[in-house]
């Protein structure tokens, strides 16, 4: 098998991918670094995809202190704070960095200066963008950038597993999707930067190559996860029948700018659940709301809500969304003047591996950043905070990583290790006959949609755990046929196998938790308990039980802020408790 | 309504009977093929709604998107082929190489002038914004090179993305490297006087971009140099933002 050695190893090439990788050898021009993507560089992944724009203060009237409340407000006040005010500090620099160094312009103010629009869950408009699909002109102008460096690249190429001895992460097995082989590579420092992507759902928003596999390989290398519960529902994704567009996201700029939200009796049902904030209410709350008229019987005839920014005028609508308006054009349907049919989609995931400011995680040698991590957005994450921690951590980490990676051992491994690991994740062509990935895909997808999804329940979600245990049973029997080159079943029943993993931990996470916050809603206990609950819910594979896995919870620090229900309420003890499972 | 799909792959021609439904795109008949038909079919997609570029083939004899592509308006046969000008892996899946090879010969990354420390001033209305507009929003997806009927006669031939991508940069106030970018696309073989004006770029470029146009700019800089030579560059006003964070 071949095997290479580098000093920094970038597993994604999204937002933080990228930006890591040119801080990383900005800082030291010296360290060999290799990116490893699961697609083409900068185009795979969901930083690409991002439609709204980018939160920041930037206007003398706004302040970063208020940024850093809205967001642990519209978090439910389980954020880890020192991550949030690392993503709120870092925000101005950060934008002014993609204009004035990567090459970005994002659209002005008729007076020449950088706009900023309204976005839900703020207190002031703040989301800078390039109309409405500012994703576009951020990968392209970082992947300019990587082009400008000695920045090696492996494009279609996607990790199957951190090489971990349980304390340092050495480098990362990987699967060369165009030739069907594998490479071993050693790194002083790993950085895990593949961007969650929660495509476990019926209903899902990520591109449609992402399956959670930086969640998955953390795991399975022993990293500590928080938060897996907190898995966001994006209020307004398209609904276009059998197609794939389906589930993509319709942008949170459209109400912001005063979109309004019906239910197919025609009445505008978020006066009933958020009567201040209405459809400017943070995505949890709309999403949710959404999703009860829809159970309630009040849906369309695709099962959804509907979406109407007509009122708005048609010519400013065209003119303000026209990646938006072309979209739904695509499938029919005309967004400038008239209601579109819409469904909460599954989007982003809060919850990941635990890190700090710098993205060190439990694991020496291994730094993550973006959506792969958690804790920067606790139970949901504000519209705009996404690219924002992708590109805002990315630029941390890289530097961090440019610091640190030189002084750090590289332990390169014997062949046959390599070898063992990968016959591994070749297992698929052992099999005679059983089971179409893509089909135990859709199985999944239901069934975590139904039992796992915006509205839970014990008894679905222990339904949801021995389900999964069984689908996870169903993988060993997958069989994969043809070539390995460019082999897009076997993609499928890696994709699947990460799929599950991470789908156990956000079911166990969401059993523990016995309240509702945020995106973790329970119909059991609907109401959000600060007595018991300004907790933070931690997962780590059991050192005991092979396949098992810890869980425990711990009391959130409030370093900077303290949320306004705790001031009144008497200081209490740290506390944490652990089961096993 | 079945469609019949007849992939170009690289074992030779394959086809395929697809039930299309309502709303379905290219990509949508793709997956079911390789879901239900063939697992050995390849093709390659992401963003599923014109965003990455990563799913370009020709469709029907003409560059597309299959994600962007609905499957009705095509009627009842539907031949699927990769890209032109660039090696095939596999089936439906190029080797964006043979694209980014070119686009990277223009240096495509802002460069910037030593006074550009911050975002830059740009009134919506201002000569300065309207040129940095225009060309924005390409998405690498290969499309117009594979159009190309001179890419297909001259190999060297930069063709319509990176000529768009330099013509963005020469037209941005913030970039310093105008002579040098000039130099490029003004050689011979590879530079903007291959081009002969056909607009096929113009013709399947997903996002509305207008190469032939940034051409077309770049040979009158060009022309302009030679007989009055160049123009003088304002420098672009900066905007100060919360400068004690930054």
């Amino acid at each position: 098998m071949r095997t290479e050695s580098v000093d920094v190893l970038i597993l994604g090439s999204g937002g933080a991918g990228l930006f890591a990788a040119i801080h990383a050898y900005d800082m030291n021009p010296r360290l060999k670094i290799l990116v490893v993507t699961k697609g083409l560089m900068g185009k795979s992944g969901c930083t690409r995809m991002v439609q709204g724009g980018f939160n920041v203060v930037l206007d003398p009237a706004d302040s970063i202190e208020r940024h850093f409340s809205d967001t642990l407000k519209g978090g439910r006040y389980i954020n880890d704070q020192e991550l949030t005010w690392a993503l709120v500090h870092d925000a101005p620099a950060t934008i002014h960095e993609l204009e004035a160094g990567v090459g970005c312009f994002f659209d002005r103010r008729p007076d020449g200066t950088i706009h900023q629009k309204a976005f839900a869950g703020q207190s002031f408009d703040r989301t800078v963008h390039r109309g409405d699909l500012t994703g576009i002109e951020i990968m392209e102008r970082l992947r300019d950038q990587v082009l400008a460096r000695n920045i090696a690249v492996l494009e279609e190429h996607r990790a199957v597993e951190l090489i971990s001895d349980g304390e340092r992460v050495m480098g990362a097995l990987v699967l060369d999707i165009r030739h069907g082989t594998f490479l071993g590579i050693t790194a002083r420092a790993t950085l895990l930067a593949t961007g969650g992507g929660p495509t476990m759902y019926k209903i899902a928003a990520p591109s449609l190559e992402k399956s959670e596999d930086g969640l998955a390989l953390a795991f399975r290398a022993g990293v500590l996860m928080r938060d897996m519960e907190m898995v966001q529902y994006h209020p307004t994704g398209l609904l276009a029948g059998a197609g794939r567009v389906t589930g993509s996201v319709l942008e949170e700029g459209l109400r912001g700018a005063g979109g309004r939200l019906y239910n197919a009796q025609g009445e505008r049902y978020m006066a009933r659940y958020d009567p201040e904030r209405m459809e400017r209410a943070t995505r949890d709350v709309v999403a949710r709301a959404g999703y009860m008229e829809i159970m309630a019987g009040r849906g369309g005839p695709q099962g959804g809500v509907f979406i109407d920014v007509s009122h708005l005028g048609p010519e400013f609508v065209r003119k303000t969304f026209p990646g938006m308006v072309q979209r739904v054009q695509d499938i029919g349907f005309d967004l400038a003047t008239g209601p579109v049919e819409v469904s909460p989609t599954a989007h982003f995931h809060m919850g990941g591996v635990a890190i700090d400011p710098d993205g060190h995680s439990s694991l020496s040698g291994l730094f993550v950043a973006g959506e792969d991590a958690g804790g920067v957005h606790g139970a949901n994450r504000l519209g705009g905070n996404g690219v924002a921690e992708s590109t805002i951590y990315g630029r941390r980490v890289g530097d961090a990583i440019g610091r640190e990676a030189a002084a750090l051992p590289l332990n390169p491994l014997p062949d046959e290790k390599w070898e063992l690991r990968a016959r591994h994740h070749a297992r698929f062509w052992n099999t005679a006959s059983g089971d179409n990935p893509a089909h135990l895909l859709t199985e999944l997808r239901m069934l975590m949609w139904e039992k796992c999804g915006l509205v839970r329940r014990e008894k679905d979600l222990l339904e949801c755990r021995t389900a999964l245990a069984a689908l996870a049973e169903r993988v060993e029997q997958i069989s994969v046929v043809g070539a390995k080159a460019y082999n897009l079943r076997w993609a499928d029943a890696l994709n699947l196998e990460s799929l599950i993993q991470v789908s156990q931990m956000v079911t166990e996470s969401a059993v523990v938790r016995t309240e509702s916050r945020g995106s973790h809603y329970r119909d059991d206990f609907p109401a959000e308990n600060d007595e018991d609950w300004l907790k933070n819910v931690y997962l780590q594979a059991s050192d005991e039980k092979p396949g098992g896995m810890k869980i425990f919870y711990k009391d959130v620090i409030f370093s900077r802020e303290v949320p306004p229900q705790v001031r009144e309420a008497k200081s209490h003890e740290f506390s944490q408790h652990m089961v096993q499972r | 309504m079945t469609v019949t799909v007849r992939i170009a792959r690289t074992s030779g021609e394959q086809v395929f009977a697809v039930e299309s439904l309502a709303q379905q795109t290219v990509l949508d008949a793709l997956f079911y093929i390789q879901n239900e038909l063939d697992p050995t079919v390849s093709f390659r997609c992401s963003c599923r709604v014109g965003m990455c570029g990563s799913c370009g083939m020709v469709i029907n004899g003409k560059e597309g998107l299959a994600c962007r592509t609905s499957l009705k308006p095509l009627g009842g046969d539907v031949t699927l082929q990769p890209l032109r000008h660039v090696p095939v892996i596999k089936d439906l899946v190029v080797d964006m190489e043979g694209f980014f090879s070119k686009y990277r010969m223009i240096e495509p990354y802002l460069q910037p002038r030593s006074e550009i420390v911050a975002p830059i001033v740009a009134p919506l209305d201002s000569h300065i914004r309207q040129e940095i507009d225009l060309g924005l929003e390409c998405i690498s997806c290969g499309l117009c090179l594979s159009a190309c009927d001179v890419v297909g006669m001259v190999p060297e031939f930069l063709g319509p993305a990176a000529l768009n991508r330099a013509y963005n940069l020469i037209a941005d106030v913030r970039d310093d490297k105008t002579e040098e970018r000039l130099r490029v696309v003004g050689q011979s073989r590879a530079g903007v006087w291959q081009c002969h004006t056909h607009m096929s770029c113009v013709e399947v470029c997903p996002k509305n971009i207008a190469p032939t146009r940034a051409i077309a700019h770049l040979k009158r800089t060009l022309i302009r140099r030679r007989v009055v030579g160049p123009k003088k560059r304002p420098i672009p006003k900066l905007q100060r933002i919360l400068q004690e964070e930054i």
